[in-house]
């Protein structure tokens, strides 16, 4: 899970969608603030601004009238405007519609966050009381019924123990604003959680596209020159980028089969010239009665035949590659194919100090043909030979692995050949290091790798069981044969 | 044996004629199918070299004309195609053996001397005697000097190649064709692991060896 959200978190398509969504985030949170100053703030100014103009209408009555003065103008000021709220105390005696006053209590901090809101008038302050439970009371509709109500009241004190508060009914206006914002805030919220889910629906697209691009790559890279990147027809970036990969692929192949081709012509055109020379050097070596010039000219002659060896191999491979035999190949069972080659390299086995092992399990068919398969599994079983030391071992197995697939491997104990150059030996005149003193052409792998193809089994190159000798990993080559189709 | 060699390559066919001459045959020459056609025609051979790919009549055309006749001298057909399936039209045309370009000589001739072997009634007998060795190919069985040698089936049915073939030379490619078939060649000296091993068992307890590596061609069971 945690390294889910890593790889996610790499992605850059959800990062991007992440961002968005935090902008998104923050502008939803200035935009409630504007609204709630224009609807809120300004409202309590305009109730603040209206109470201030009331109490210095107070103050001038009790300059003038006295204390009873302001005791009737509260009583008639209470009479038509509901949410108008009064409470005087005059020598102990109580008048208004608010039951008592509200506590106050002057406190820097309220002051600091009034400012902060935008609220001018310092003095006035918003509180909770409990309206008279009044049931048809008109001023409240559209208002769910509480039991206390939130009021913006100021008080004077117009003389010694005479203190009048003056305050307006706010509870419509503060549950509207608090409407708006907890639409604000679920609008918000949602919008975060959908930035999210489409941040992740575009990456994970994205990721899989981009992933099919990284695996065209890796594919190529491993030799299957053939594979192309799926296009869609968007014309997206992505999807040209496909484009340019394929035309780039073309072209490579194009390329490789140009130089191939060449090869292949320099190794045909050069039959001809090197099958008379070496005819010319065994009939000159026939006719010399001079045994140290025969043997030079016998030298000659072979490794005359050893270059057209050479290049028969390559016009093999090469025609191998064209895969025109393909339909030529035959249901046969392996076993036979398989204890032929066993029984032909045993006594090389043995001479070469190897034990030798063949293990066959079980009934198996597979589409092939007789003589390529044979040369196949030959060349593997050489190849073996070749490169294990005197001690070492040698199995040859047919099984069916668990996929159901018939294989066929050639286990030994010799040095093997790195993971990173199992690919590269498979390739024409490829040879390792450590072998290029031994005889061969670099071509036997490559050979072995042609008819898998043209079977469309897998050649597949790994550590064998490691020998007498822990230095070496030993060698396990198998050809791996797709299921047979019931026809 | 009186050899006639159609081939095209006017280098290459004075080779092999110059070759197979030095072998103690009689050679002819015909640069193109017509030519090689009247001349198979009018005179009695005892074997055919005969190119796949001829000017004015391809070989297996001419190949088939002469079957057509009733004419059964036996035919190596030599091609630049090396393929099997080839190999196998080329047989079914007619040919009596097949040879791909390039070969060497000694394949070669090693080849046209087993045909012209081939085509003797021989072939039907049920016991090959070579020198002093015995086989009798029913009862599966190898004697020398009256000596029981016991040999595996391939082993066996190695021998029995080299002795129909007795006193000619037998390529590897031949032994691996006719005793394995199989029609590639190998890049280890695994024919000759097999015939050391059939060597020690004829050879080994007896005064005069009979199997013999002839350099640069094949192997010989000397008479």
């Amino acid at each position: 899970m945690f390294t889910r959200l890593k790889r996610l978190y790499r992605n850059t398509i959800f990062r991007l969608s992440m961002i968005a969504a935090a902008q998104f985030a923050l502008l939803s949170l200035f935009m409630l603030g504007y609204i709630y100053y224009t609807t809120v703030v300004s409202e309590l100014n305009r109730v603040d601004i209206e109470i201030s103009s009331e109490l210095e209408d107070f103050a001038k009555i009790h300059s003038v009238l006295g204390p009873n003065g302001v005791h009737e103008q509260v009583i008639l000021s209470m009479l038509p405007v509901r949410d108008s709220l009064y409470a005087y105390s005059y020598q102990g005696l109580p008048t208004g519609n608010l039951e008592s006053l509200p506590p106050f209590s002057d406190n820097g901090k309220y002051n600091f966050l009034a400012t902060l809101f935008g609220l001018n008038n310092l003095n006035a302050r918003t509180f909770v009381y409990s309206p008279f439970s009044d049931n048809d009371d008109t001023t409240n509709i559209g208002v769910e019924k509480k039991t206390t109500h939130r009021a913006r009241g100021q008080y004077i004190k117009l003389a010694e123990n005479e203190f009048l508060f003056v305050a307006r009914d706010v509870e419509r206006l503060m549950v509207k604003s608090e409407r708006i914002t907890r639409s604000l805030i679920i609008a918000m919220v949602i919008a975060i959680a959908m930035g999210l889910l489409s941040g992740l629906f575009v990456a994970s697209r994205f990721t899989r596209r981009v992933g099919r691009l990284n695996k065209l790559a890796t594919d190529v890279r491993s030799g299957d020159l053939q594979r192309r990147a799926p296009r869609d027809a968007s014309g997206d970036e992505l999807d040209v980028l496909a484009e340019h990969l394929n035309d780039m692929l073309d072209h490579i192949n194009h390329l490789m089969q140009a130089m191939r081709y060449a090869g292949d012509s320099i190794a045909h055109d050069l039959r001809s010239p090197l099958t008379r020379l070496k005819t010319r050097l065994e009939s000159a070596a026939m006719e010399t009665k001079d045994e140290a010039v025969r043997d030079t000219l016998l030298r000659s002659s072979d490794d005359a035949s050893e270059l057209l060896r050479t290049f028969e191999s390559v016009l093999h491979i090469a025609r191998l590659e064209t895969g025109d035999r393909r339909e030529l190949l035959l249901p046969l069972n392996p076993k036979v194919v398989i204890e032929d080659i066993a029984e032909l390299y045993e006594p090389s086995c043995e001479d070469a100090g190897l034990d030798f092992a063949l293990e066959i399990e079980g009934k198996h068919m597979v589409r092939a043909d007789r003589g390529l398969l044979s040369q196949a599994v030959s060349n593997l079983v050489e190849n073996a030979i070749k490169y294990t030391p005197r001690g070492g071992a040698i199995t040859l197995r047919l099984r069916k692995i668990r996929s159901g697939r018939v294989e066929i491997s050639v286990t030994d104990t010799g040095p093997g050949i790195p993971p990173d150059e199992r690919q590269r030996v498979k390739e024409r005149f490829v040879r390792l290091e450590k072998s290029r003193t031994l005889p061969g052409s670099g071509l036997g792998l490559s050979l072995v790798d042609a008819i898998a193809d043209l079977h469309r089994a897998k050649f597949v190159l790994s550590d064998g069981p490691g020998g007498p000798d822990s230095r070496m990993p030993g060698l396990r080559a198998a050809l791996v044969f797709p299921r047979m189709k019931k026809t | 044996m009186r050899i006639l060699v159609v081939e095209d390559d006017e280098i290459a066919a004075e080779y092999v004629r110059k070759g197979l001459m030095e072998a103690g045959h009689v050679v002819d020459l015909a640069g193109d199918g017509e030519l090689g056609l009247e001349m198979a025609k009018s005179a009695d051979y005892d074997a055919l070299v005969l190119d796949r790919m001829l000017p004015k009549r391809d070989g297996l055309s001419l190949l088939s004309e002469l079957r057509d006749d009733g004419d059964s001298t036996p035919v190596l057909i030599l091609s630049a195609l090396g393929e099997v399936d080839q190999k196998v039209e080329g047989l079914r045309a007619g040919g009596d053996d097949y040879l791909a370009k390039p070969y060497s000589f000694a394949e070669l001739l090693a080849r046209v001397e087993a045909m012209g072997r081939r085509s003797d009634p021989t072939a039907a007998v049920t016991k090959l005697k070579a020198g002093d060795l015995e086989m009798d190919l029913l009862a599966r069985t190898v004697k020398r000097a009256d000596q029981k040698i016991l040999l595996q089936p391939r082993e066996f049915r190695l021998l029995e190649c080299l002795m129909r073939h007795a006193g000619k030379v037998v390529t590897r490619t031949m032994l691996l064709e006719k005793v394995w078939d199989y029609h590639f060649d190998p890049q280890t000296n695994v024919i000759d692991v097999h015939i050391s091993r059939l060597r020690a068992k004829i050879d080994k307890e007896f005064e005069t060896p009979m199997l013999h590596t002839v350099r640069g061609a094949g192997y010989r069971l000397q008479v």
